[in-house]
Order: structure tokens, then sequence, then C-alpha cells
């Protein structure tokens, strides 16, 4: 950290003090603060784990909705809301979001901004949510801005445009405040843009660092794409990485390269593409990398969750980041190096038959996307896609969920057009086998399955492990579900009457436990009754 | 390529201007054709076949339109969907644009005649609601029953093939929804029916009389989903041939009107 940084820190830590508001010291205790919920991840470690344990697996059954905030607006609500000093913040679909009061669900403030009619989306107007610090609040909008909202009023203070929509791009990430930055990703693979990781001055908005997923000509990592196809790579960015203050590391997930299923007009490796990232905080410089699935042609990005763990694994204790990655295997990487310690299945894989030493996929051939088609599992989307996942260091399991079965991919060439479609064709599904689902316990220092809780549908949310022994969870069609987080049997249910595709959070308000979740177009917080 | 790009943008402004389209701006571009094709792969190939040649949906590689043979007719088709039928509207998920180049890979395709049909409608209307026992099972307008799916405008939305082979190996592709759900009590009685829905903790089906049955899983001993239909399959054996192309030729002529 350079002193010009690190004296705004320290002047924004007393401001913030001084006021009562989410200075940075508050942020890097999230984990001890049961009344609040302050990042995506709860944690800088990405655990989605409270300690919280009035709601047990005892009592669990007689929870009930203490209040639903309809929203009025449809789409795909996919946020995880924050919470701090009796409001809650949750961002919507389609560039809107609302300030709840705790005691009633009644609303605060509701923020809104239009999408442009001709911006180019592959997979709805989701957002997933708000960062904060001090009294602002951050949230990207889909046209590829990012704002800040006064947390009071809900009013705008400043906007900025982290790339321009017309070329494809588009982003629905929760940002990351790390150290008054505002850490945000983007996405846009899809169209073939050149993605990146940016930092934004919180304070001001201007932006301090980028770094370029994509490596540019004379960088290293450019070599790894033939011709100039580096232009078009893709790699986005679209779900919220982890933090180790220790080491002043930002971890972040890629995504695809592109086109996504044809892989003849981008030979070789294709870096940063299907990669987990290590950044330095303050500077954005890459510090290390490891690369999931080189050269992919099935679209599976490298998003979900890195999870922080310090774990023991082959009698060692490692500094570990966990990761249930979309090729069907589950990775466990130390953090401080980025070597790889190993990967297990988790579903169904034909396409890999096992690591090299170094994690590199032993590939089993017949599984490049044909025009007629190829059989592959998993399916595009598959295995462990982008929803949030939970570590519980009371159980000591590492939760996911995954889309299980398999998908016909086809390829097809294709020429870049910008602002259009570059995917190299698509997949289907195999005709009488449905894709399924899991929820899914794992030891993440084996990576040995646990338990097992079957799904009849891919799955839809994400995932929240509390003190009380309890894991949360959503489903497709609409339930809200508690599991026994040691043992995976259900305990209670509530069918909310709409798709569950967010992860719950929980928080202490007066005294009380509360569970909240989005569900269809509503926030339903639950607890025990009075 | 600069050329098209004005084309496209003097294109764009008149239909903005309240005249639209005939043609598609992207028509005879390859370029552009490769990026519709991409798009229908993405957004269509599901029910009109990887290689556009049907399924679920009409085939759309034989150069004919059922909605018309302009480019615009596709286009409204696209934008708007189909009331009544499966065909949703993609106009608010895609860009005018993007619309224009799936029309313009759809009008790659040569012109070829729809199978023939070598049938008379109005004996195949007497097989189905007579010896066949069709109308048993579907409902044509309003009359027949509702156990399967209902065919009042299903010559718009199925190729002659995929009736034919819907009549002949019902299981081979079934309607989007359908599925069977087997529950087993736990006194060991078995209750089979169409799925009207199914999720983790229950289901819900009817059976062949039409009565409505929910059940919990943690009520009964088993619950099971199987994606196959409840159609008898021995038609190929109990028709005779010209019975089979009589009631494909009353099938295809079934485009939304009442029951005749």
């Amino acid at each position: 950290m350079n002193r010009q940084v690190r004296l705004a820190y320290i002047l924004l830590a007393c401001a913030a003090a001084a006021l009562g508001q989410v200075d940075p010291e508050a942020l890097a205790n999230s984990q001890q603060d049961d009344e609040s919920w302050l990042m995506y991840g709860r944690n800088y470690s990405a655990w989605r784990y409270s300690p919280l344990d009035e709601i047990d697996t005892e009592n669990v059954g007689r929870i009930a909705p203490a209040w639903i905030f309809q929203t009025g607006e449809s789409g795909k609500f996919q946020t995880t809301p924050l919470v701090r000093d009796g409001v809650m913040y949750v961002t919507g679909p389609s560039n809107h979001a609302w300030a709840l009061d705790l005691k009633t669900g009644r609303e605060l403030w509701h923020y809104s901004e239009p999408v442009p009619d001709d911006l180019a989306l592959c997979c709805g107007k989701p957002n997933r949510g708000f960062a904060i610090l001090g009294n602002r609040l951050f949230k990207v909008n889909m046209q590829a801005t990012l704002v800040a909202l006064d947390a009071t009023t809900g009013d705008v203070v400043w906007e900025v445009e982290s790339a321009d929509y017309r070329k494809g791009y588009s982003n629905t990430v929760a940002p990351l405040v790390v150290n008054g930055l505002v850490v945000v990703g983007i996405a846009g693979a899809e169209f073939g843009t050149r993605d990146f990781i940016d930092a934004y001055d919180a304070e001001t908005g201007e932006r301090r660092w980028r770094f370029w997923t994509v490596p540019g000509p004379g960088e290293p990592g450019n070599e790894t794409w033939g011709g100039d196809s580096w232009k078009r790579g893709g790699a986005s960015t679209w779900i919220t990485g982890s933090y180790d203050p220790e080491l002043n590391l930002i971890y972040w997930g890629t995504g695809n390269p592109g086109p996504d299923l044809d892989g003849a007009p981008r030979p070789g490796d294709n870096l940063y593409s299907d990669s987990m990232l290590a950044l330095d905080a303050d500077t954005g410089e890459l510090r290390w990398h490891f690369q999931f699935t080189p050269h992919d042609v099935h679209d599976w990005d490298s998003v979900a969750d890195p999870v922080l763990i310090d774990v023991e694994i082959d009698g060692q204790p490692r500094k570990a980041l966990v990761h249930a990655n979309r090729n069907g295997h589950f990775y466990a990487l130390d953090r401080t190096s980025g070597e790889f310690l190993f990967a297990r299945a988790y579903t169904e894989v034909n396409w890999a038959d096992g690591m090299t030493s170094a994690g590199r996929p032993i590939l089993i051939p017949g599984h490049e996307p044909t025009d007629e088609g190829t059989l592959t599992c998993p399916g595009m989307g598959g295995g462990h896609n982008w929803h949030a996942t939970s570590y519980s260091p009371q159980t000591g399991l590492y939760y996911f969920n995954s889309g299980d079965g398999c998908q016909i991919y086809h390829g097809a060439t294709q020429d870049f057009v910008e602002g259009e479609f570059y995917l190299g064709s698509a997949m289907e599904n195999v005709t009488g086998e449905p894709r399924e689902g899991s929820i899914l316990a794992v030891d993440p220092g084996t990576g040995d399955r646990r338990w097992r809780f079957a799904l009849v549908s891919p799955p839809t949310s994400g995932m929240l492990s509390t003190g009380g022994g309890l894991l949360f969870a959503g489903t497709a069609e609409g339930y809200f579900v508690a599991l026994d987080a040691a043992e995976g049997k259900p305990l209670w249910r509530l069918q909310t009457g709409g798709p569950v595709r967010a992860p719950a959070i929980t928080y202490r308000f007066e005294g009380r436990q509360y569970v909240a979740t989005a569900a269809g177009s509503a926030i339903i917080a639950f607890a025990l009754p009075r | 390529m600069r050329w098209r790009v004005l084309t496209l943008f003097l294109s764009l402004a008149v239909a903005a201007a309240g005249q639209e389209l005939e043609r598609s701006p992207f028509h005879g571009d390859e370029t552009s054709i490769g990026v519709g094709k991409a798009s229908f792969r993405l957004r269509c190939s599901a029910c009109h076949g990887i290689h556009a040649e049907g399924g679920k949906g009409p085939p759309l590689n034989r150069g004919e339109f059922a909605a018309g043979n302009r480019d615009v007719d596709i286009y409204r088709v696209i934008a708007r969907g189909v009331p009544g039928t499966e065909m949703p509207a993609y106009g608010t998920r895609n860009t005018e644009e993007n619309i224009w180049r799936i029309v313009a890979f759809l009008r790659t395709f040569e012109a070829v005649a729809d199978e023939p049909v070598d049938g008379d409608a109005e004996r195949g209307e007497a097989v189905f609601w007579g010896g066949g026992g069709c109308g048993g099972c579907h409902k044509v307008g309003r009359r027949g029953g509702s156990y399967g799916p209902d065919l009042t405008r299903i010559g718009r939305s199925r190729s002659v093939q995929h009736l034919r082979e819907a009549l002949l190996d019902p299981g081979k592709d079934l309607p989007a929804g359908y599925f069977v759900v087997k529950v087993v009590t736990r006194d060991g009685r078995t209750i089979s029916g169409i799925g009207s829905g199914i999720d983790d903790f229950s289901a819900q089906l009817r059976d062949a009389s039409g009565k409505l049955h929910s059940f919990l899983r943690e009520e009964v001993e088993s619950i099971e989903r199987e994606f196959t239909s409840v159609m008898p399959s021995g038609y190929g054996e109990s028709l005779s041939d010209q019975q089979q192309r009589d009631l494909l030729a009353y099938m295809q002529a079934l485009r939304g009107e009442e029951s005749r």
C-alpha cells in the first residue's frame, strides 16, 4: 500500500468511525458482526457463514415470515442484501434497488435507472448486490456503469462508465470494497469483448487500476492467443471475488474465452480465461494465476466463489483457496502461491481423466464441439455455476450446488461483429434426459463428499450456513429450505411462490435472529415467533 | 462493408420513421448470416432443431414460413411470437439488428416443398373422433379430452414429419412440460398420470380419469418422474397406412379454427 493510499485509507476510517458508518475495520471484522451483513460473501474469505444460533436444528421448524416486501419488478432476483443499522439494502433486476426498514420491511427509498433498449444481453438483467463503505453504497448497472449512492437517501453521488455497452459489455456483479477501493468485474464474453477487473476510488469514482483478463501484446500470456484473437478473448469477471488482508491479495475468477464453443480462431491456452487470479489489492498487479480449463470450448466459466480456508491437506496446514468449478471438479489451491493442491470430480465428468500434478486436465479425446454435436458432461452451465457457496467452520464442510447431466455441444465458425453474439454455436439438451441438480457438502481438505441433497431441477440459489447447524438454500420450484448442515436432512421448508435465485443472509435485529432471501420478486425475512 | 453499415443505418432510420423494413438489411451478408446462425442456435434451436430441421417447432429450413415468406413476416414472428402456440416473443430479449440477422440466416435455405400428405382430411377427422380414439384424450377447439396436448392449432406448429413421429412413436419427443409421475403409496398402491408439477418435496398429477392427486414425498413410498408418453404406441398397427395418412392430413389442417 503506498503512502497516499494508506493516508486516505486512515482518514476514511477515522471519518467513518466518527459518523458511525461502515469503516474499513468493520469490513475486516464483518465475520464477528452479528447485526450486519456488510459484503457479498459476508466476510472477505467469502464464507457466507454466520455464528448466529438462535434459530437451530431443533426450532427451525417454527420459523415464519416476519415480513415480505413485494418489489413489483419482474426478472431474476439474484441479490445478496446488505444489512446495517436497522436497514436492508437490496438490488433488483433491471437497475432497481431499495432500502428497507428492518423492523417492518417497509420501503425507505427506491433507486432505478433505465436499461438501454439496445443493450445486448446473454442472460437476463439480474444484479447480485451492493457493496458499502462509509455511508455509501456501490452497485453496477446493466449498461456497464458503477454508481455510488447515498445510503440514507438513495441519491446518486457519482456514476462512472466501466466500458461501452454498445460493444457488448454489461454488468451484474456485486462490488467488493478493499482498502478504500471499489473492485468490480465485467460481463460480455458472449459478445467478443475483452474483459477486465477494475478498482475505483470509493470517494471520487476515479479508476485507480485495471487488470485486463486477456493480456495485450507484449504482456505475459498474450502468446497464448493465436493472431489477434486476444482482442475478442472474453474472460469476463461477473462474480465477486474474495480478499486476504494478510497477503493483501484479491482473488477473482474469470469466465470463458470467446468465441465460447469454437476454439479454432483462438489457438493456445487462452490466458487468463477460466482462471483464478490473485491480484495485489492496491495496484491490480498479477501475483499468480491458475487456469482450470485451458483452451475451453464448453463455456465453463470459472467465476464461482474463491473461498479462503485454512485447512489441513495431506497432513500439512494450508492457506487454501477452494473453488467448485463449472467443469465438474472441486479444486484446492495454495492461496499464497497458486500451487495446485488437488482436484476432485463432484458430478459426472466425461471429458477429462483426472489432472496432471500441476492441475492441468488430462483430456479424453472426442469432446470438441462439432456441427453434428458431441455429448459432454457436465453441460454448459456446469457443474457448479456461479451460485454463492458457503463454508461452515462449525461443521468443517463446504457447501455448493451442482447442475447434473450432460449436453450436446455444437460448434460452428462465425465472424466477429461488434456488439453481437460471438458464441461459435450452442448446446442442446439430450432428449429424454433432463438435467437435474444437487446440493453438496464436501470436506474441503480432501474433496470427499459428505452428503448430497438431490434436486429435480438444476439449482438456482446460493447457500448460507449458520451456527445453529443449518444450511439454507432455495430451489427453482420456489421452496426455501433449511437443511441439517451436518447430515443434509431437510428440517423446514416454505413454498414461496417464486423461484429462489438468490443466496440467503442472516442477521440479528433488536435481539432476534432473522434469515432473509429473495424469492420470486419478493424479499422475505423469517424469524422465530415472538 | 462500409456500404452495408450505411444501408443498415438508412434502413433502420426508415423503420424508425414508421415504415417497416420489407427485407433484412443483412440479407446475403455472410458475416451477419454467421451471427444469425449463432443466435438461432442459442435462442431457437431447442424447438426448431440445431439445423433448423424442426422439432417441437416447425422446420425453418425449407424456405417456406407459415406466417408469410417476406423477411418482415419472419421478423414479426420472432419479435412478437405467435399467440396460442409455444412460440414466445423475442423482441424484448434480442435487439432489432440481431433479429434481422436471424432472418438473414433463415433466408439462406433453399425452398423445399413440405412433405406432401396423400390423405383426406375429412376421413382423417372421422378416424380422429371415431376408431382412432384420439378425441378421448386430445382437444380440438372445445371438443375432446384434456389428458393429452390440445391439438387445436397443431398444424401450425408441427411438421408432417413430426406429427407422423408423434403418432407412431409418441415417446420420442415429448411436448414441453409433459412427463409422467408414478407414485407408490405406503400401502403399496401405484398411482400414475400426467404430471402437473414435481419438485423436491411434492408432486401433483392427473390420472387417466381426469382426477387430480397431490402427494408429499414424506407421505409416500416413492415418487418418480418418467419422460415417457402415456399415449398408446400401437397406432402403426391398429391404423392402416391410409388411415394414418388421413389422420395426418386432418392434423395438418388444424390451424386454430373451431372444431370441424
